[in-house]
């Protein structure tokens, strides 16, 4: 039997994670806004050397494929666009997080951080392609920061897997959700809104991460932001890359059509761009595209 | 012992004895087994999505990828094991496909994916004689060459055959 975390463990756990860097949270922050400009974006990453050199080092990757190399910032920004500048600045400094091993879903380190980069792209495909009134941008940046409750409860969640899936095969109407909660008393939805709470995130990005399972529960006006997340995620995990056990053992939230108009040939394109899309970021992410 | 691993939209076969063929993390994805007794040749294809005409240019780099392009793909490349063109006397296993709970369709890409599959494999005049499809988890696939014998596993499951 897993040990329950008490509401004072949490606040200990969340509390020894390591903040955002300034300009992590700055950027978080901005782009969330409806009527930001490109160019506070790019005056933010100027003023972070670490952060500016890894951008032009990540725009001048071979997966990219540019011919000549990016040598000012405000080109590599442009180029790349701002999800991929949340995504490394978010990367760069809670990479410890996104890398962990999730032993308690029996999950490789790094397959939270390449499920998160799925239900990122896929998120905003979501959006593009089905025209819903959303920043595709946002629906990025928060289907990157949906799971990190994952990390925070995962050691807790140890040796629970086939209790886990026991619970959820023959109780109906559970999901792995309930499991988490009967097991260890809080899921990572609920940690992960407290780490989000910590690190002063935007409203909508702690509202995305408290609720990316039930959209239907959360405020009307981040719903259609959330569902655009909730269906990035169950894309992601459809796709094959979920985080180990409990990949696809959740309910869809039905009320998604209120929101989101997609078809069965719109969801097809989507899962194939991102199939597309993350090769391409993925190798410009982990350096094994690097030019020589 | 090697190890043939076919990802996403990934097609292959082998018949050294000491091979295994695998592919991870199954989700709506369907795999397509074809065994062949005669050549004791195995082939499989990581199928992703049911139609080719969304993406033609995808379809011609990643035959694999879609259920019409797959099945001529991975019968093509059985050939040169000495395996019919159009897979006579092979044995068909079909896994994969899960789907999330959506009742109105639209998510249900496991299930298109298997019906795709299976229109297909009627066209040359083959069915599967077993198939573990549907349900809402993740499967990972191995097979073994020299056995013929088909491994699906899945967390907090104990493994099973097919």
């Amino acid at each position: 039997m897993a040990k329950q975390i008490s509401q004072e463990e949490l606040h200990k756990i969340v509390k020894s994670v390591p903040m955002l860097s300034a300009s992590a949270s700055q950027l978080l922050q901005l782009t969330a806004k409806a009527d930001h400009d490109l160019i506070d974006v790019i005056n933010l990453v100027r003023n972070d050397a670490n952060l500016t050199a890894r951008v032009l080092k990540i725009v001048n990757s071979a997966a990219f494929g540019l011919i000549n190399n990016i040598t000012s910032i405000d080109r590599a920004i442009s180029y790349l666009g701002e999800r991929i500048i949340v995504s490394i600045a978010v990367g760069d400094c809670a990479g410890k997080l996104f890398e962990k091993e999730l032993s308690g879903y029996e999950s490789a380190g790094g397959d939270l951080w390449k499920h998160d980069l799925r239900t990122a792209i896929a998120s905003r495909e979501v959006v593009t392609q089905s025209g819903a009134d959303i920043s595709p941008e946002l629906a990025f940046t928060a289907g990157l920061l949906h799971d990190i409750g994952k990390a925070l409860i995962s050691d807790y969640l140890q040796g629970t897997v086939a209790e886990a899936v026991e619970l959820i095969t023959t109780e109906e109407g559970l999901d792995y959700l309930d499991a988490e909660e009967k097991l260890v008393g809080f899921d990572h939805t609920r940690a992960g809104y407290e780490l989000a709470k910590e690190w002063n995130l935007p409203d909508e990005l702690c509202e995305v991460i408290l609720h990316h399972h039930e959209p239907s529960k959360a405020k009307e006006e981040y719903r259609a932001l959330i569902y655009a997340v909730h269906l990035g995620d169950n894309i992601a995990m459809m796709g094959g890359f979920g985080t180990g056990a409990d990949s696809m053992r959740y309910k869809l939230d039905q009320q998604y059509t209120d929101y989101i108009k997609i078809g069965p040939k719109t969801l097809a394109t989507i899962m194939l761009n991102v199939d597309i899309e993350f090769e391409k970021l993925e190798g410009s992410f982990n350096g094994s595209g690097e030019k020589n | 012992m090697g190890q043939i691993v076919l990802g996403v939209g990934d097609y292959g076969a082998s018949n050294t004895p000491s091979d295994d063929v695998k592919t991870f993390a199954l989700g709506s994805c369907v795999s397509v087994i074809f065994l062949d007794p005669k050549t004791r040749t195995v082939g499989m294809a990581h199928v992703a999505l049911p139609d080719s005409s969304i993406n033609a240019a995808k379809a011609k780099e990643k035959p694999g990828y879609f259920a019409d392009t797959a099945i001529p793909a991975l019968l093509t490349q059985m050939t040169k094991f000495g395996c019919d063109k159009r897979g006579k006397g092979m044995v068909v296993k079909l896994c994969g496909g899960a789907n999330v709970m959506d009742t109105n369709d639209t998510f249900q890409i496991g299930k298109r994916n298997a019906l795709a599959i299976k229109k297909i494999l009627w066209s040359y005049g083959m069915g599967a004689v077993s198939e573990d499809l549907g349900k809402n988890y993740s499967r990972t696939v191995s097979i073994s060459v020299s056995a013929g014998q088909i491994t699906l596993s899945s967390p907090g499951k104990p493994n099973w055959q097919l």
